[in-house]
């Protein structure tokens, strides 16, 4: 039986994670579970302490050293997070081709591909999954950066036809959907909504989404309402953060306070590298315009 | 045999065999007579015996209430008839006559009649007023079971045991009793002369028809309340119906099904059925039209041997072996559901309709639920999801099923809906925008479904679940008999439980953070996590509760609309005549539904409760608005406020000066206090004011009420406390005078005077005491004269031990000047609101002022020219010659197909020829091209935060999988659009902002002389609307407007800003500036501020004696119009330029010239004369400026070649 369905005994910390709820998945009490189930929720436990930035100590981890496929996959992932993106890259290629039909590997090396711009290669070693719904996803997600939303698309349908109730694929279908847009914004928008509104879904990661896409639908009040109530809750969340500049920019409000915390927190997201980027974009184009008289 | 699972039972009693049963038609009451001979009052609401009544003798079997009057009758079998009062709880008297048991016996609707039925083989028609038997009507041959009164003919119906059932006519009687002053000669003629006397001579009462049809004994015959119907229930366990007209009687059909002898039976008074009960212990339900039986209730033991009806409402009862049981057939609560401003109910036709509480509107019917369930059974529930406009409806027929149903999109009538799924359960909700949950009591379980009604999850419910609710996303609350607990469906786990018993609806909060439990009796407020906040008792049924906005409860019961803050405290709204179901609150107004599903509209005042709600969260500035628009006052506010420990705003309410002077003691608010124990002068107010002065260390104004209540002892020892020496001195002086001696004595002990004590003593005869107080104060001679006067020697008198006399020590700090305060009286911060309010509303006026120069009278302008501007507030001149030329020949980038891999920004620049849809698609370059082509923009630099905050604007950041970057999306201003040849990006600020706050900012500016920030927000003005979009033709008009009214306004401050940069001590320089401010008269500003800048000019023309040039500026002003105080100092400088019309300074201003302003040289550019003008804004120059930017807009060349701004592409929309 796959352990993540319905019925299966890792149904809710998958849940948890893949709502972004990682504190709780770090917090999870494993001892219960039964043996065959240990090792992918130790994988989601390293996963979450990696998505909460919390590399160093993940790395620290005895059991990451293991040999084993699943937990070196992991490694790719935390060395990647860490910065040692050529370690990362090494090892990611080493396991894809080597163990390219195990389910973490294809899933955290293909992020690990991904993340370092093999696109194509990412989704090489991802074609290889057999119902892996997290690969399902993340071939979405690639294929929307690529803005190939028309493989996104099918992508999603071909695996709605069989796992129709699973959140994971829910998102996936959100991420779409904001991306085509017109109803689709509004469809999106229940998807999120519903996550950020129960408890066991809550989080940071939901509330931006329904803030987004209220955004797109054009209802600043209520993606106001959404993204400063979350403010309060999480202050240091980078994305609740940006979106935020974005909608103080939208509604005519100052963001300067906002961009100066985000620069603190992260100074890498692309919404500052872009700006900076452009900002000097700017100097030059108008540099090359000048009145044809000095006053 | 099929079960009933619609009956509701509202009220069982425990008794001896029940034979009959009387509804009162008002109150909730029953009587019911026992076979035992006691006759019982139940109030079936609460469920208590009111009253018995034991005079007859053996068992009591007909029973009826009067209509109108507090009277009942009843008759047993030992002959009697009885009539009671049940206010004095006595039987009137006694009707004797029947010769054997009475079997029946009821009230006639109007006339003073009471009928009767016996086995003594008559019907016997008695006057309850007179008492005495006025009719006797012989016929059956075999015991009458049962005679009733037609409810509104002259007919009475009889059932015998000798099988026949007959009608009577007794119009003869109504006739003979009826006022004698109408009677006609022929009717006088008929009494005097009956001719249609049967064998008996009796021509009152006459049968009509005979019923024969019943093959054994008729027990019971009911009229129908409005239609010539009869039914009849007999001992050959049949109900027969029967029909008549004027002439004839005959049977229509029978109703087989009762296996035992039926006992009675009745037709229900609203709808087509028939009811009806039997030995065989059921009670049966038939429909009236098909004759079919609709359902069937059975007891396990008991026989059934009457039904009663209530007149009004939807109750029966029915009599049996064992007691009495009021019931009802079906729930009257409607079904419902409401999404935002949106009701759907089901009406009592079963169709749903939807009701707009925004706009007041009921929606014609949606669907017909007519194949729902059973005929005769109501939807119990409804619910809405509005992500798929659908509905899912719950029957309780065939042991509970539900139905999921897709709203047509408009509302077009009552259709059949088409792709039904249903299935069998108790309870349905939806619980996400894709999942509803299913509850099946039988086998304790909820199915989570999809919207093709397949299972995706099956979670086993807590034993003893009865019901269930959506419990917040993702959630269900379980109700059990005893708790109610909080279920995560994606987890699989119960978060929380609460012991809360009976609870039968649950209702939620708008902002979904409570949630109210319903139950019989009880109200349970909890949090979303199920953590009870409140709880409260009501004696009577709770029907319904809704929400209001700010967080409060409102509950309907029976008869009152209740309202309960989250706290718990509660409080009556107002009284209902009908039972309804609240469902909305909005204001003043409570939406329900009432009994046969209408919606309807309760005025409430919810000023109380509000109030209320101010003062639990300590929202002074909402309770003082409440105190002053509404009247609020009653004692409940008052002692209610005193309850909760705020007497500091309950003195806010009250005029009674006794409750005021309570309330401010208790608030220590003694200004009040004293004012009120002045009003009110009498002794124990001063006292109490006194010893509350006192705890306040007020000696000042414990020193007046002791005044007041001329208590010497206590004034002098308060001076004495306070060290007031010159005030003792005066109390000792009053002593004196009113002769009190010990007054006297004390007040000399306070102050130290030996002396007047002495003198005292002597006055007294005291002269022992007065020779000790000499003699150990030292005053050896005054002690001598003493002795002397006694005629005693030294050596005659014994004296005690001297001690050295006591010294008054004197005060070092003088106290009495002033107060000594030992208690705080500080002011509540609703005190401290209520002072900040009126300090507040001083200091609004003159807030901002236009001072040009320093001179007095300015301040006066500015403020009239503010309350000008608030006058005519249309009256913007706006300026309407510039013509930005529309160039339509703009080269459109060719729309390629949207290629695989291209970012959406791409598309936009490539979607759009705006260059600021192109600033949001990051493309700087093309979109600078583009406006340097269309308005000859050649200076970027103002325009960077612009376009930076454009494009920070146009996408938003999605996280997805943890460990890559996340999703970037474009935000699009066409939200519907999904062919990506056609999405364009938003632009934040838009016009409609940049009019209504942006302009208004700079309006401001120009009033309030805050010209170097108007420049600047006008400016930001025109680079706002230059990088921008519109969405119509008419907004690209009002955007050229607003791009000439900014140029204006920058221009005209310029001026004027240049003007005050100028010294005036050199003739050029005053010449200089009277033509600028001259000048600041041309640009076309609003008329207000034309003036302004009149006003302005025509001072300082003046001021410098140019006369010709003030005069032309007044009559300016005066054509203009405007405020009264503006004109008549216009009119005085008018009439005084007009005695001197020269100018003393020539100046380069002709007033009745054309001409432009040039905007860098601030000179005139008379009409005729050669200028270049700016291609954005339109700013006219002089040709020298040509090639240079624009001073206006800071960004355009002056005279380029443009083809002219573009805001908006037709095709785009």
């Amino acid at each position: 039986m796959d352990p993540f369905s319905a019925e299966g005994e890792l149904l809710n910390i998958h849940s948890a994670f893949h709502s972004g709820q990682y504190q709780n998945v770090i917090e999870f009490d494993t001892t219960a579970l039964s043996p065959e189930n240990q090792l992918p929720a130790q994988i989601l436990k390293l996963r979450a302490q990696i998505a909460l930035g919390q590399t160093d100590a993940a790395l620290a981890e005895p059991a990451i050293e293991e040999d084993t496929p699943d937990l070196s996959a992991v490694k790719a992932l935390a060395l990647q997070s860490a910065g040692k993106t050529d370690a990362a890259l090494q090892l990611a290629q080493e396991l894809a081709a080597n163990y390219s039909d195990n389910n973490t590997v294809q899933v955290l090396a293909g992020t690990v591909l991904q993340a370092q711009g093999l696109g194509e290669e990412a989704l090489a070693l991802l074609a290889k999954h057999q119902g892996n719904l997290e690969a399902v996803s993340l071939i979405v997600q690639i294929h929307l950066q690529q803005n190939r939303t028309d493989l996104a698309l099918k992508e999603v349908q071909a695996a709605k036809r069989w796992a129709q109730d699973s959140l994971l694929v829910n998102v996936a279908e959100s991420w779409v959907g904001l991306r085509v847009g017109g109803e689709k914004y509004q469809s999106a928008f229940y998807v999120y909504e519903e996550l950020a509104s129960a408890p066991s879904t809550s989080a940071p990661l939901s509330i931006v989404g329904q803030a987004v896409a209220e955004i797109h639908l054009g209802r600043l009040p209520e993606a106001e309402a959404a993204l400063s109530a979350a403010l309060e809750k999480y202050p240091a969340d980078v994305e609740l953060i940006a979106n935020s500049i974005v909608l103080n920019v939208l509604a005519g409000k100052p963001s300067e306070e906002l961009e100066s915390q985000l620069r603190q927190i992260q100074p890498s997201h692309s919404l500052l590298t872009e700006i900076q980027e452009k900002s000097e974009l700017f100097d030059a184009a108008a540099a090359k315009y000048s009145a044809k008289v000095s006053s | 045999m099929q079960s009933s699972p619609n009956m509701l039972t509202k009220f069982e009693s425990k008794s001896s065999r029940a034979k009959g049963i009387a509804f009162h038609p008002k109150r909730p009451w029953i009587l019911v007579s026992l076979h035992s001979s006691t006759i019982q009052l139940w109030d079936y609401r609460m469920g208590t015996l009111i009253d018995r009544f034991e005079e007859h003798d053996g068992p009591v079997r007909g029973i009826d209430f009067h209509p109108t009057q507090p009277l009942f009758v009843s008759g047993g079998d030992d002959y009697k008839i009885k009539v009671w009062n049940y206010q004095t709880r006595r039987c009137l008297f006694t009707l004797n006559g029947h010769l054997d048991y009475v079997r029946t016996v009821f009230f006639h609707p109007e006339l003073p009649w009471i009928l009767s039925a016996s086995d003594d083989q008559t019907i016997r028609i008695w006057n309850w007023q007179n008492r005495s038997l006025i009719c006797t009507m012989t016929g059956h041959n075999h015991y009458v079971m049962c005679a009733q009164f037609h409810p509104t003919e002259d007919l009475i119906a009889s059932a015998s045991l000798d099988q026949s059932v007959r009608i009577w006519d007794i119009s003869g009687l109504r006739k003979k009793h009826s006022a004698p002053t109408s009677i006609s000669f022929e009717d006088q003629m008929a009494r005097a002369n009956p001719n249609q006397a049967d064998m008996f001579g009796n021509t009152d009462a006459v049968v009509k028809f005979v019923l024969e049809g019943h093959d054994r004994g008729v027990n019971w015959v009911s009229f129908h309340p409005t239609l010539p119907l009869i039914v009849s229930a007999g001992d050959d366990r049949l109900i027969k119906l029967w029909r008549m007209s004027d002439t004839k009687a005959w049977e229509v059909d029978t109703c087989r099904g009762h296996f035992q002898n039926a006992s009675a039976a009745l037709f229900h008074p609203h709808q087509d059925l028939i009811l009806s009960v039997g030995e065989d212990k059921t009670i049966r339900v038939w429909d009236l039209n098909k004759r079919t039986s609709v359902q069937s209730f059975k007891r396990d033991l008991d026989r059934f041997w009457v039904i009663a009806a209530h007149p009004e409402m939807n109750l029966f009862a029915a009599g049996h072996d064992t007691g009495v049981m009021v019931f009802k057939l079906e729930r009257e609560r409607p079904a419902s559901a409401i999404y935002q401003n949106q009701l759907f109910y089901i009406t009592k036709e079963k169709h749903v309709k939807s009701y707009d509480f925004a706009k007041n509107v009921e929606s014609p019917p949606m669907l017909s639920l007519r194949k729902l369930g059973s005929p005769w059974v109501p939807p119990r529930t409804v619910s809405y999801n509005p992500a798929e406009r659908a509905i899912l409806v719950t029957s309780p027929a065939d042991n509970g099923t539900y139905e999921l149903i897709h709203l047509p999109r408009d509302a077009t009538g009552a259709v059949e809906p088409t792709d039904v799924k249903r299935g069998q359960a108790t309870s349905a909700v939806f619980v996400a925008r894709n999942r509803f949950a299913v509850f099946n009591p039988s086998t304790q379980q909820v199915d989570i479904k999809d919207l093709s009604n397949s299972t995706t999850k099956t979670i086993k419910a807590p034993a003893g679940t009865t019901d269930i609710y959506f419990g917040g996303t993702g959630c269900l609350l379980f109700i059990t008999p005893t708790h109610v607990s909080l279920f995560d469906i994606q987890q699989k786990k119960q978060l929380a439980e609460l012991a809360v018993s009976g609870v039968k609806y649950v209702v939620w909060s708008n902002d979904g953070l409570y949630c109210a439990l319903l139950s019989k009796h009880n109200v349970t407020i909890v949090t979303k996590s199920l953590e009870q906040v409140s709880t409260l008792h009501e004696t009577i049924r709770i029907k319904s509760a809704t929400w209001d906005d700010a967080g409060v409860l409102l509950y309907s019961t029976l008869n009152h609309i209740k309202y309960s803050l989250l706290n718990g405290d509660n409080g009556i709204i107002r009284t209902l005549d009908q039972t309804v179901y609240l469902v909305r609150v909005k204001g003043r107004n409570v939406y329900a539904l009432d009994r046969n599903a209408q919606p309807r509209i309760l005025e409430i005042d919810p000023t109380e409760y509000r109030f209320k709600l101010s003062l639990v969260k300590r929202n002074y500035d909402e309770m003082l608005q409440i105190i002053k628009t509404s009247s609020l006052v009653g004692q409940s506010i008052i002692s209610y406020l005193q309850k909760k420990g705020y007497p500091e705003i309950a003195l806010q309410f009250v005029q009674d000066p006794q409750t005021r002077f309570d309330l401010a003691l208790e608030c220590g608010n003694l200004e009040v206090a004293i004012e009120m124990a002045r009003e009110l002068d009498r002794p124990n107010f001063w006292t109490r004011l006194g010893t509350e002065a006192l705890a306040h260390g007020n000696h000042q104004t414990v020193e007046m009420t002791y005044q007041k209540q001329r208590n010497f002892d206590k004034l002098s020892f308060l001076y004495l406390a306070t060290g007031d020496q010159e005030k003792l001195s005066r109390m000792a002086k009053i002593a004196e005078h009113r002769g009190d001696f010990t007054s006297r004595f004390q007040n000399a002990i306070y102050r130290g005077d030996v002396e007047d004590r002495i003198h005292m003593f002597k006055e007294v005869d005291l002269y022992p005491l007065a020779y000790l107080t000499a003699k150990s104060h030292g005053l050896t001679e005054e002690a001598e004269s003493i002795l002397e006067a006694c005629g005693l020697t030294e050596d005659q008198i014994s004296l005690p031990t001297l001690e050295h006399p006591l010294k008054v020590a004197h005060p070092i700090v003088p106290t009495f000047k002033s107060n000594w305060p030992v208690k705080a009286a500080g002011h509540s911060s609703f005190e401290k609101a209520l002072l900040g309010e009126v300090g507040a509303a001083d200091d609004e006026a003159g807030a901002d002022g236009f001072e040009i120069e320093e001179e007095e009278q300015e301040a006066t302008l500015a403020r009239e020219t503010l309350d000008d501007d608030e006058e005519d507030a249309s009256g913007w001149d706006m300026g309407d010659d510039v013509n930005v030329e529309e160039d339509v020949d703009f080269v459109n980038v060719e729309s390629a197909e949207a290629g695989a891999g291209s970012s959406e920004a791409d598309l936009w620049a490539r979607n759009s020829p705006l260059a600021a849809d192109h600033v949001a698609a990051g493309s700087f370059e093309t979109a600078m091209q583009l406006l340097n082509r269309q308005v000859g923009a050649v200076q970027f630099a103002p325009l960077k935060s612009r376009f930076l905050d454009i494009y920070k604007a146009s996408k938003t950041y999605l996280p997805a999988t943890p460990g890559l970057p996340p999703l970037v999306n474009y935000v699009r201003r066409t939200v519907e659009e999904t062919d990506a040849r056609k999405m364009l990006p938003i632009i934040p600020r838009d016009l409609e902002t940049v009019a209504n706050v942006d302009l208004q900012e700079g309006y401001a500016a120009m009033r309030s002389n805050k010209l170097e920030d108007g420049v600047t927000i006008f400016k930001n003005v025109l680079h706002t609307v230059l990088v921008n979009t519109v969405s119509s033709e008419a907004e690209v008009e009002q955007a050229k407007k607003i791009i000439a009214t900014a140029r204006e306004y920058i221009l005209a401050m310029s001026l004027e800003l240049e003007r005050r940069a100028l010294s005036t001590d050199t003739p050029e320089n005053l010449k200089r500036s009277l033509e600028l401010s001259a000048y600041f008269t041309i640009p076309k500003l609003e008329v207000a501020h034309r003036q302004l800048a009149l006003m302005a000019a025509m001072k300082l023309a003046f001021a410098n004696r140019n006369y010709s040039s003030a005069l032309s500026f007044a009559n300016r002003m005066l054509a203009n119009g405007g405020s009264a105080k503006l004109l008549d100092q216009a009119k005085k400088i008018k009439a005084q330029c007009e005695r001197n019309p020269q100018d003393q300074i020539d100046i380069d201003f002709d007033s009745f010239a054309e001409f432009d302003i040039c905007a860098a040289s601030f000179t005139p550019i008379y009409s005729g004369s050669p200028s270049v003008s700016d291609p954005f804004t339109g700013a006219k120059y002089h040709p020298q400026y040509k090639g240079s930017v624009c001073r206006i807009s800071d960004v355009t060349e002056i005279g380029a070649p443009a083809s002219g701004l573009r805001l908006f592409v037709p095709s785009q929309f």
